[in-house]
């Protein structure tokens, strides 16, 4: 059942997805991207519906599988893109995000929803830990994409070549602030994320800190995008924050790809829920 | 064929230079008598002046240019030798080609379309632009509409300031809370400075060598004078920097900058150097976050521009051909809406006097059953004339005049073939086609 409600949702994001591409393209055309505007929003009411569709189906233990994980931050991600739009009119972004939120999906749309062994109880506890870890990979994903427009609209400007880019993206300006708000919000959801685990943590694992390697690479992510937030205090502007934003999000990437490459170096619940290591999961 | 045609004479900056341009050139009261004397001219029926500092042309609606052509010999003995002339299709063309903006000398600018329409509103007051010039001036301004939605040859930027400001947009947004700084009082700077005031920003400071023109830029362009010797300072305060000095060497240094963009803490300045030779070092360039933009780099992009307008006026000049066809075309067929119009009638007026005979002689019908007599009989007309009406139009449009002469002469009507335009005129001038009032008012706004 809320598979067929997922598909409906991701055709309708594939509808957004091609009318603002349509938009990038001839950026005369100014109501493509405000009927990808209503499509898009529709899509993520339908795409609501799958999700809670998806919890009443199975109590909410698909979102601790790597399919539900998806589902959740593509969700995420097309809701901060929704609020982006609506605070600061970016519409050549939303050819950027809606068809990566379209093409993450594509798997979740083939894949029936696993019955992942996750006791209730960690459903209850960690339901906030995971939402917040999403939302803020979602929001860090952005900034980054805006960061990648940054530099190279700023690779055209500088370098005199007025080309495809030029007269369609915001300015420098308008990016490096969205880039900055986006990173902070990010780190505000992160954080949240850290001490919802760590407080787990010290239920389940009965100590708070272990030198797991999921808290050293999440503490350490953690300090990254906190030296972020610092330096753009101290005045980091342009492109320098822009490429530490693209750095960081590598970095995020890698951290992740690590975890996924050392299971039996964490007790964390493995990517997003499989149970690695017996009762262990945090 | 004999009767009237539309004439075009004019000069423009194509084939006349300016000191002829501005001897021939007239506004206000002095074009309005014009226009009255050239009405009173021989064989002509309708006149309009458009004039502009590119270009002066009269389109004369008539049997003969000679008066067009007196507009100008009269007013300079030697516009004669700059004059060009056109007649039927190719004025309409030349008109249409002119509203549209594929004549002016910035292929794509937008004031000519507002110029022609004011024209054509100063003609209509005065009297002078009726039917035919209305029919033609209408259809000009759909042309030049269709071209400027359908195709792309107002985009882009074809000037040196507008250039600037859209680079400084481009990397600033809006200018709230910036300030500009102009380095030097040359002339660009200034227009550049008062373009870029549009962008709002905070403060424009003006540094120059000597005080006293310094404090003179400083006040037409509405802004604070501060001494030479702060210029380094003012990099680490300004935005926005446009240097237009007479100096021969550099004035902003690598090294300035260098200094002045860790105390910005990086955040992105706006070089845009348009002295020759150049004040701002090119190696500025290669600093992080700073925008060094010189005169050359400009011209390209208005270079760039032209180019991409002169690929769409082709584009545009094929839509003008369809539109003078579509125009003649039009024409003709309303040539024949005469004979049309005489053959509706008469049916019209025989099928009323026969409903009314037969009428006459049926006693006891009541309202509804009188009505459908007359129903029938207009029926009748309808079903008759369809063929025929169908035919006419379409032979008229196809510009086979024979046929609706033909069909004069079969019903015994006096129409003038070979003389449309004035049957046609009045015929057009019934229509609701816009007041003399009307486009006046208009082209204010357009």
């Amino acid at each position: 059942m809320s598979i067929a409600i997922l598909r409906a949702a991701t055709a309708l994001y594939a509808v957004a997805a091609l009318l603002y591409v349509g938009y990038f393209s001839r950026p005369r055309h100014g109501r493509l991207s405000a009927a990808g505007f209503y499509v898009l929003a529709a899509g993520f009411v339908v795409h609501a519906l799958a999700i809670g569709a998806g919890c009443r189906e199975y109590g909410g233990k698909e979102f601790f599988s790597l399919r539900g994980g998806v589902v959740l931050a593509a969700w995420l991600a097309a809701g901060a893109y929704l609020v982006l739009h609506r605070l600061y009119r970016v519409p050549s972004l939303g050819a950027l995000v809606v068809p990566l939120v379209v093409v993450a999906l594509i798997p979740a749309n083939l894949i029936d929803p696993a019955h992942p062994a996750v006791p209730k109880e960690l459903v209850r506890n960690a339901a906030f830990h995971v939402m917040a870890a999403i939302l803020a990979v979602a929001l860090f994903a952005i900034a980054c994409g805006v960061a990648i427009m940054y530099l190279l609209q700023e690779r055209e400007v500088k370098g005199k070549h007025f080309g495809a880019l030029f007269s369609r993206l915001p300015s420098l300006d308008a990016l490096d602030r969205l880039n900055q708000r986006l990173v902070r919000a990010g780190f505000a959801a992160f954080t949240l994320a850290l001490l919802a685990g760590t407080i787990n943590a010290a239920a389940v694992w009965k100590s708070a800190w272990s030198w797991d390697l999921q808290q050293v690479l999440s503490v350490g992510i953690w300090l990254l995008y906190g030296a972020m937030v610092e330096l753009r205090h101290q005045g980091w502007h342009g492109r320098r924050y822009a490429v530490l934003t693209v750095v960081g999000f590598l970095v995020l990437i890698g951290a992740m790809g690590v975890r996924q490459a050392f299971p039996g170096a964490t007790r964390h619940a493995g990517s997003y829920g499989v149970v690695v290591n017996g009762g262990g999961a945090q | 064929m004999s009767g009237r045609d539309l004439f075009l004479v004019g000069l423009s900056h194509r084939s006349a230079p300016i000191e002829v341009r501005e001897r021939v050139a007239l506004s206000g009261e002095a074009l309005r008598d014009a226009l009255k004397e050239l009405v009173h001219g021989p064989g002509v029926e309708e006149a309009l002046v458009l004039s502009t500092c590119n270009r002066v042309e009269v389109l004369v609606h008539g049997e003969q240019e000679a008066a067009a052509r007196a507009f100008f010999t009269s007013r300079a003995a030697d516009a004669a030798a700059h004059l060009y002339q056109k007649q039927g299709p190719e004025a309409v063309r030349h008109l249409f080609r002119v509203a549209s903006s594929l004549d002016s000398m910035v292929v794509g600018e937008q004031q000519i379309l507002g110029q022609v329409k004011e024209a054509y509103g100063i003609a209509c007051a005065a009297g002078a632009a009726k039917a035919y010039l209305s029919r033609l001036c209408n259809r000009a301004f759909a042309t030049a509409k269709k071209v400027r939605t359908q195709t792309e040859i107002g985009r882009g930027t074809t000037s040196l300031s507008q250039v600037a400001v859209e680079l400084v947009e481009k990397i600033f947004g809006d200018l709230a809370g910036r300030a500009i700084l102009l380095v030097g009082a040359g002339k660009m700077g200034a227009l550049s400075a008062k373009a870029l005031a549009g962008l709002g920003a905070d403060r424009v400071l003006v540094a120059n060598r000597s005080p006293e023109r310094g404090l003179q830029l400083a006040g037409q362009v509405n802004g604070v004078f501060r001494a030479w010797e702060e210029l380094p300072h003012l990099l680490v305060e300004a935005d926005v920097v446009i240097v237009s000095t007479g100096a021969d060497r550099h004035v902003i240094t690598r090294e300035m900058v260098q200094v002045a963009m860790r105390a910005r803490r990086h955040r992105s300045v706006c070089l845009i150097d348009l002295s020759v030779p150049r004040n701002v070092d090119p190696a500025c360039a290669e600093l992080a976050d700073v925008f060094a933009y010189d005169v050359d780099d400009l011209e390209k992009v208005v270079a760039s521009t032209h180019e991409a307008r002169r690929e769409e006026a082709s584009r545009a000049e094929a839509m003008v051909e369809a539109e003078v066809k579509a125009f003649s075309l039009d024409g003709q067929s309303r040539a024949a809406l005469p004979v049309l119009g005489k053959l509706r009638q008469h049916a019209e007026q025989i099928a009323r006097t026969e409903a009314a005979r037969t009428l006459s002689h049926l006693s006891g019908l009541d309202e509804r059953g009188r009505r459908s007599v007359e129903a029938m009989a207009q029926a009748i007309v309808n079903k008759l004339l369809h063929g025929p009406t169908a035919e006419l139009k379409r032979a008229a449009a196809a510009g086979e005049g024979d046929l609706a002469a033909a069909a004069a002469q079969l019903f015994g009507f006096e129409v003038l073939a070979g003389e449309p335009e004035r049957e046609a005129a009045p015929e057009a001038a019934a229509e609701p086609e816009p007041s003399p009032a009307a486009p006046a008012a208009g082209s204010l706004n357009g």
